[in-house]
């Protein structure tokens, strides 16, 4: 009798889990012909530069933030890249987050700054703004030196100090392209209801850096990278870039985004109270918008414009990705009430359960379903055929997700042409559904978990050991006025 | 199995298209590379015999030849134009233009440009109303350039009721077409303009012809009460015989009206106007004491000792900081554009 209700329970229980891992993968296949369709319109509609660039006096100035904590290794060559943007007008700020490894140094002496004495205005409170520098030989870059609040707290000190109307938020460790502004900028110039702009994030490593700019695009040589760069393609590719045309982008990349100033300011800026301060953003800023009734757009744009460094042991990663999920779950619990909520449109309606069911509480039912079909299997309480369909539909359908991102890239901007890193794609795409995938489902399991029971404690930034392996030289800064002004 | 399958599948399709598209790079690059050598212009004299043009290689060869007319501005060498016409190339853009893909069709609207034939002008004008804003912009531009005179009047028009027209891209076709044409038109199109689209005419009048622009102003800042539209007239306005109606929006209730009427003083005022400047310096918002200091400062009347005599004598902290930090920025050479 007792073993009866066990073996029903356990049957039961399976075809949950199935239908869970059949709806996620309906749900991201869904995505996947969204952003297909998306990206074959952008493909058609920007593949070339068919008009003559706008005027000088069309290109809103952009205002790019870079807030600094311990970031001495790397602060001065990504500050140097931006130099080489072709953007017409824009000023750099660094925020020095109260580091402790000499990044203010660091910057003072490369960039020939002195104190200037900026009217600071606090339009956001933040912690206390010791001094501001400002460099004759580099007029377009300040250094804003404040008591360590974490990086939200110093992208808001970066905002009180922004003179444009556009603000860009790069790590201190990102590598963009000489057009990366220029692409990211475009969508605030066809659409004046744009509000805030993510682009691509793709991974450096392997590559060649040159003074701060991308110089050849190259697979990672290790296994763990080159998996999170198919993770990143399908992330990017069709993770957001399929949420872009339902108006419904809940994330932009911390690494690289652009925000119109006024609206960031008008919700309060950047909350310190979170760890995924960049998911936050854009949540406040959807619910904000449509609590408004305004008509707005947030919009993704698929071209590789930011690259990054990825974590290159288990540490860093397991630690990266845990942050993520708290930052995920932060980001969306406060949010849970717009679920269904009138004039809540797509966000309300698709992209916030879609998020609580499937990125917040789906690590957790996928653990639970590998371990129980497993056990069950173990104990023969399931059917040989019913673990095998289990595992093609799990395994299998993460297999062909990971490839339909590698075609995505191909048919857009297919920047690893040779047969060889296709083959190695290809290979890193089937193997990392084999452990690489459930071992990043059990972090965030784990995330939530911990997350749930220390409910109020305030999370700090993840701390990622950084080689900077692809640094092929150390740039120097580049003369006076770069840009040609 | 089925989805194992389709991986396999995908993997397969990715491995064709990569050929395909490799392939079909290699022959534009082919295409560009050659027709290059023949197209751009040089200085030894021009080849007499112009190489038959091969179907496959048309792509490689309309790129090159948009591209050499780019630095144009709208204007055509002879030798392009023997070109064009020993290759047929009218000819050739026409099934482009009907059938083409995205792609080929906007490349063929850009060329047709470029060859000015008046013939041209009435296949391009559907193209002037397609939904695509790309398509639609890139029509309007061939037209402006094959008959100013009657596309002006297509174009401008259009301008107010296609919101989806980048401003940058609108601005540009007008900067390169004739001043009187496009003057006259967005003077009478502006005038009829609500609220929501006339800032946007003005800018773009002001672009093409200040002088043009000045009577709009006047008459706008007259009668209009929108403070968006008069922070537009007051960004564009030109003529110092305009500021007292300047003057008074100096105490307007809207922070950036007070704001651009500081920054039009700084640019147009005269002696006199430094004391509306100065009791700006205490505003409550940041933006109209920072602009009201650098119009001070811009005044060449004014100037840094001046300015510094101005700081000396201001009991507000918040006026005496502003001054401090726009003295620096002037002295370090920092000066940013707009607000």
């Amino acid at each position: 009798m007792f073993q009866d209700a066990w073996l029903h329970a356990a049957l039961w229980l399976q075809w949950l889990f199935l239908g869970y891992f059949l709806s996620i993968s309906a749900c991201y296949l869904a995505l996947n012909y969204i952003s297909l369709y998306a990206l074959v319109g952008y493909m058609r509609d920007h593949r070339a530069e068919y008009l003559p660039k706008s005027l000088r006096s069309y290109q809103p100035p952009v205002s790019i933030l870079i807030p600094a904590f311990n970031e001495r290794e790397t602060i001065v060559s990504s500050v140097s890249s931006l130099f080489k943007l072709n953007y017409p007008q824009f000023e750099i700020i660094i925020i020095n987050d109260g580091s402790t490894d000499g990044t203010e140094d660091e910057v003072i002496r490369e960039f020939q700054m002195a104190e200037f004495p900026e009217a600071y205005r606090q339009r956001i409170p933040t912690k206390h703004v010791a001094t501001i520098y400002a460099s004759a030989q580099y007029p377009q870059v300040r250094l804003v030196d404040k008591e360590n609040g974490g990086k939200a707290d110093a992208l808001n000190a970066g905002i009180n100090c922004a003179r444009y109307p556009i603000i860009c938020t790069m790590d201190a460790d990102c590598i963009l392209q000489q057009d990366s502004l220029h692409r990211v900028v475009r969508p605030f110039l066809e659409d004046p209801k744009t509000v805030a702009v993510g682009g691509v994030v793709r991974v450096v490593n392997g590559c060649t850096v040159r003074d701060g700019m991308l110089e050849k695009v190259e697979l990672p040589d290790r296994l763990l990278p080159l998996f999170q760069l198919v993770e990143y393609l399908r992330a990017f590719l069709f993770g957001r870039l399929g949420w872009s045309p339902l108006n419904a982008l809940m994330v932009i990349s911390g690494a690289f985004g652009v925000f119109y100033k006024e609206r960031v300011i008008a919700i309060g800026g950047y909350r310190h109270d979170t760890v995924g301060e960049d998911m936050d953003i854009v949540v406040r800023l959807h619910l904000n918008l449509r609590k408004e009734r305004r008509p707005y757009k947030i919009t993704f744009v698929p071209d590789p414009i930011c690259w990054t460094e990825v974590p290159a042991d288990l540490t860093s990663l397991r630690n990266q990705r845990q942050r993520w999920q708290r930052g995920l779950i932060e980001s969306i619990v406060p949010s849970l009430e717009f679920i269904a909520a009138p004039r809540s449109g797509t966000v309300g309606w698709i992209a916030l359960p879609f998020m609580l069911v499937f990125e917040i509480i789906g690590p957790l039912i996928e653990v639970t379903g590998y371990l129980g079909t497993l056990i069950l299997w173990g104990f023969g309480l399931i059917p040989r055929d019913s673990f095998l369909l289990f595992l093609f539909v799990s395994v299998g359908i993460g297999m062909l997700l990971s490839i339909n991102a590698l075609f995505l890239e191909e048919l857009s901007f297919h920047l690893y042409p040779r047969l060889g890193q296709q083959f190695r794609l290809t290979f890193a795409a089937l193997l990392e559904n084999f452990g690489y995938r459930q071992l990043n489902s059990i972090w965030r399991a784990w995330a939530m978990i911990t997350w749930f029971f220390t409910f109020w404690r305030k999370g700090h930034w993840g701390k990622i050991e950084r080689v900077g392996e692809w640094q092929k030289t150390d740039a120097s800064p580049a003369p006076r006025n770069p840009e040609g002004k | 199995m089925g989805v194992a399958l389709l991986a396999v599948l995908m993997l397969l399709l990715i491995v064709v298209l990569r050929e395909v598209v490799q392939h079909r790079e290699r022959v534009h690059a082919a295409a560009v590379a050659f027709w290059r050598e023949i197209v751009v212009p040089r200085p030894e004299p021009e080849p007499e015999r112009i190489p038959p043009l091969d179907r496959r290689d048309l792509p490689g060869f309309l790129e090159v030849w948009n591209a050499v007319h780019e630095p144009l501005h709208g204007e055509t060498t002879p030798f392009l134009a023997r070109l064009a016409s020993e290759v047929a190339l009218e000819q050739r853009l026409l099934p482009r233009l009907a059938h083409g893909t995205f792609h080929s069709r906007l490349v063929a609207i850009i060329a047709m440009g470029h060859i000015k034939d008046p013939d041209n002008f009435a296949r391009l004008q559907p193209f002037i109303d397609d939904r695509n804003p790309t398509v639609s912009l890139c029509a309007a531009r061939a037209m402006m350039q094959i008959d100013p005179t009657r596309a002006v009047s297509q174009f401008v028009p259009r301008i107010v009721s296609r919101g989806d027209w980048s401003q940058g891209s609108v601005a540009t076709i007008l900067a390169e077409s004739s001043i009187e044409q496009v003057s006259r038109e967005l003077t009478g199109v502006t005038l009829q303009a609500n609220v929501e689209i006339a800032p946007r005419l003005i800018r773009f009048l002001a672009g093409v012809s200040p002088q043009a622009t000045a009577p709009i102003v006047r008459q706008t800042l007259a009668t209009a009460t929108d403070e968006r539209l008069i922070s537009t007239c007051l960004q564009v306005m030109t003529a110092s015989e305009d500021l007292d109606r300047v003057r008074p929006l100096l105490s307007h209730a809207r922070w950036h009206v007070r704001m651009q009427a500081a920054v039009t003083l700084g640019r147009l005022g005269v002696p006199g106007d430094e004391q509306a400047l100065i009791g700006l310096l205490t505003d409550r918002q940041w933006w109209v004491r920072y602009r009201a200091a650098q119009a001070l400062l811009k005044l060449s009347f004014v100037g840094r000792d001046n300015l510094r005599r101005i700081q000396a004598a201001q009991t507000d902290a918040y006026a005496r900081d502003i001054i401090e930090h726009v003295l620096k920025e002037e002295e370090l050479g920092l000066v940013p554009q707009a607000a």
